[in-house]
């Protein structure tokens, strides 16, 4: 079956202003020192990836992508950050170690690695490379700021804050480039994603457990 | 009947079983039917695949060839071995040790079965989207056994190895998201241009561009996962702190499966580009994960720390051969995956043997074991001739076949560079292994586990040298047409 994109799709401002609400609600979670605040941005950003791929979904009448887009809001959506909230509401979610680089620093970082990923995408993919070419500079942009986001904070749960917004990024590219992957991948791929989080959470208990809080630069006791 | 379906089938369902028989003696007899099960099934996939080659199963999502069914075969030998190890292993573990290995019951044995289940399948998918899958499904299975232990030290292991398995696998996804787009198959819903056999039958009409960034996101994912440095930093952890018997499988089967994948994404851009290209950049970090480990082999005292550091070595090997590009390193390089696996598993369980009956981790204080156990002093010097690559173990085959295609090949320097770092970590080793062996008794070493246990190690000790010394035709013939596969 072939899809057929409409001309306007990717000149429209509904694609351009959900990616714009995509990067943004990434470094909005790059900018918070709260654990729970990070989630909630990651909750947005989630959605503006689910709704990118609905009106992908919507454009092409394909009901595949629309299935897998419902899929992307319940799980990324929704399932995951209450994942995470439940454990940011903990003890881990308090303001606890200092990252190792403040807000205004890391805000100019992440300001500089957004315009180095559009000016590398466009020179990389050129313009024209997909109907959806909008979106993969914001995607790469935001696994920069994601993977930003991962090294520049000690608390483990902002780690994987991080980590699920790089996930995210990938989807959009993967979206973007492709309108997603076939509906039996895509189920398998949400669902170990799912699981790996799940597990991420059980290691931040039990970091809390052992440890006393959340902050990762105790965890050095084996080397060499 | 293709087994290309039971393969991992069967290890799933024995894991459902476990988990739903609660443990009881019940649950080691399924994991021990299951991972036999396992390995006799690769035995008879590799039987169909030399006898009628290539075969393709489940909608062509699953597929086999000579290196699915030799990857299949290093999963299920170790599988089998370590599996039965490890049922009298963890019950000396459960025994002594109530308070770290208060697991639930069946708890152990379905975790391992699901990581063996997705291995497999990580072994023979066609369908580069399921292989992801399967990969991670086994980054998650062996990430909560690695957290086996209640301590400190286990924790730590566990969240880096989850964390850095997991970016790194988010790097592997945009890989397959990238070739899945060079294949220009976007408007296709079938989702065909997933599928590795037809990426590979259509290279040349790829977009290189995209193939090319494909390979190198791959090269970071799933060599992350195989412990080619510099991605290497969660592997010595998680492998010091999981259980032996998980040890032994995630430093072979995991090295292998993950390599596997690898190289699948090496045949394809092989097929676009050319071989040169994607076999320089795994030449590269293959002579970069073999220089890395040198000096951490030779300083170190923990005997799981020097066993990861030497797979760090052997993955390194691996693809330092396959990238060299010509026949000869390809053929040894994956017959070195093969003996590497058994010399590692060997020393591994060897290893939680003597450290269970020593009550220490250290090698110093391992010393004369050969004095005090002649049975496990003999097994602990075949590790470390396997380990070391010294005759008549078949390490010393596949290194010495590595190099000799080394200096065949375009890439002389590489070899040069890796013949010295081989020289190096081969005096670390022997120094380490003979004075475990044959250095002066200090310590009363009794042997906590049954006699029964020391079969797997026997069996794996006899296979390491056998092939040393003779390679039988089928084997040859299947390693011959898997290097085919990588390369053309």
């Amino acid at each position: 079956m072939n899809l057929h994109l409409p001309d306007w799709l990717p000149r429209s401002n509904t694609v351009n202003l959900l990616a714009g609400a995509f990067l943004l609600s990434a470094l909005y979670a790059a900018a918070q020192r709260r654990a729970l605040a990070a989630v909630s941005a990651y909750r947005a950003n989630s959605i503006a990836l689910g709704l990118i791929a609905l009106t992908v979904a919507l454009a092409t009448g394909a009901r595949a992508i629309a299935l897998a887009a419902l899929f992307v809001i319940a799980a990324k959506g929704v399932a995951i950050p209450a994942l995470l909230a439940k454990h940011a509401r903990g003890r881990a979610g308090a303001v606890g170690a200092q990252p190792y680089v403040g807000v205004p620093a890391g805000m100019l970082i992440c300001g500089a690695l957004v315009v180095i990923a559009f000016s590398q995408t466009r020179a990389l993919f050129g313009s024209g490379a997909s109907i959806l070419a909008a979106c993969l500079p914001v995607s790469v942009a935001t696994t920069l700021v994601g993977l930003f986001l991962m090294v520049s904070h000690r608390q483990a749960l902002m780690q994987v804050v991080g980590l699920v917004i790089v996930e995210n990024a990938i989807f959009l590219a993967a979206v973007s480039l492709t309108y997603g992957m076939p509906l039996v991948v895509e189920m398998g791929v949400l669902l170990d994603l799912l699981a790996g989080v799940a597990l991420l959470g059980l290691f931040v208990a039990r970091i809390e457990e052992t440890t006393g809080d959340s902050d990762t630069t105790r965890l050095s006791s084996l080397k060499g | 009947m293709t087994w290309l379906l039971p393969l991992p089938l069967v290890p799933a369902l024995a894991a459902l079983a476990c988990v739903l028989l609660r443990g009881g003696r019940a649950t080691s007899a399924v994991l021990l039917a299951a991972v036999a099960a396992c390995a006799a099934m690769a035995v008879a996939l590799a039987g169909r695949v030399l006898a009628g080659g290539e075969i393709l199963a489940a909608g062509d999502w699953l597929h086999a060839d000579a290196l699915s069914a030799l990857v299949a075969l290093v999963i299920g030998t170790i599988a089998l071995a370590s599996g039965w190890y490890g049922t009298h292993y963890m019950a000396v573990v459960v025994a002594h040790e109530r308070e770290d290995g208060r697991w639930a019951p069946g708890r152990y044995e379905a975790l391992f079965l699901g990581l063996v289940a997705s291995l497999m399948l990580a072994a023979v998918a066609n369908n580069l989207g399921l292989m992801w899958i399967a990969i991670e499904g086994g980054t998650l299975c062996s990430a909560l056994l690695v957290g086996y232990y209640r301590r400190p030290g286990a924790v730590e292991a566990g969240w880096k190895y989850l964390l850095l398995g997991s970016v790194a696998i988010s790097l592997a996804l945009f890989a397959t998201v990238l070739l899945y787009y060079s294949a220009g198959r976007a408007s296709d819903e079938s989702g065909r241009g997933l599928l590795w056999t037809v990426l590979r039958a259509d290279g040349a009409a790829l977009d290189p561009r995209f193939v090319k960034l494909a390979f190198i996101f791959a090269l970071v994912g799933y060599g992350a996962k195989a412990g080619l440095a510099p991605m290497h930093s969660w592997l010595p952890d998680a492998y010091t702190q999981a259980p032996t018997p998980v040890a032994a499988l995630m430093s072979t089967g995991f090295l292998a499966a993950s390599l596997g994948a690898l190289l699948r994404f090496h045949a394809v851009t092989a097929a676009c580009v050319g071989e040169a290209w994607s076999g320089g950049l795994l030449a590269l970090f293959g002579v970069l994960s073999i220089v890395m480990a040198v000096p951490f082999l030779l300083v170190q005292g923990e005997y799981k720390r020097l066993l990861a550091y030497s797979s760090i070595e052997n993955a390194g090997l691996v693809a330092l051969a396959v990238g060299l590009g010509t026949p000869l390193a390809a053929f040894a390089g994956l017959f070195h995956l093969c003996t590497q696996a058994l010399a590692k598993s060997l020393a591994f369980m060897v290893g939680g043997t003597l450290g269970r009956g020593h009550g220490s981790r250290r090698m110093d204080h391992w010393s004369g074991v050969l004095a005090s156990s002649p049975a496990m002093g003999t097994l602990l010097i075949g590790a470390g001739l396997g380990l070391a690559g010294l005759p008549p173990a078949a390490t010393f085959a596949s290194e010495w076949l590595t190099l000799a295609g080394g200096f065949a090949s375009a890439h002389r320097s590489h070899a040069l560079v890796a013949l010295v770092a081989v020289g190096i970590v081969f005096m670390g080793l022997a120094f380490h292994f003979s004075r475990m062996a044959m250095g002066a008794k200090r310590d009363r070493f009794v042997d906590p586990l049954p006699p029964i246990a020391r079969a797997p190690l026997w069996l794996l000790f006899a296979a390491l040298f056998v092939l040393g010394v003779w390679l039988p035709a089928p084997l040859r013939a299947l390693i011959e047409q898997a290097a085919r596969v990588v390369h053309p």
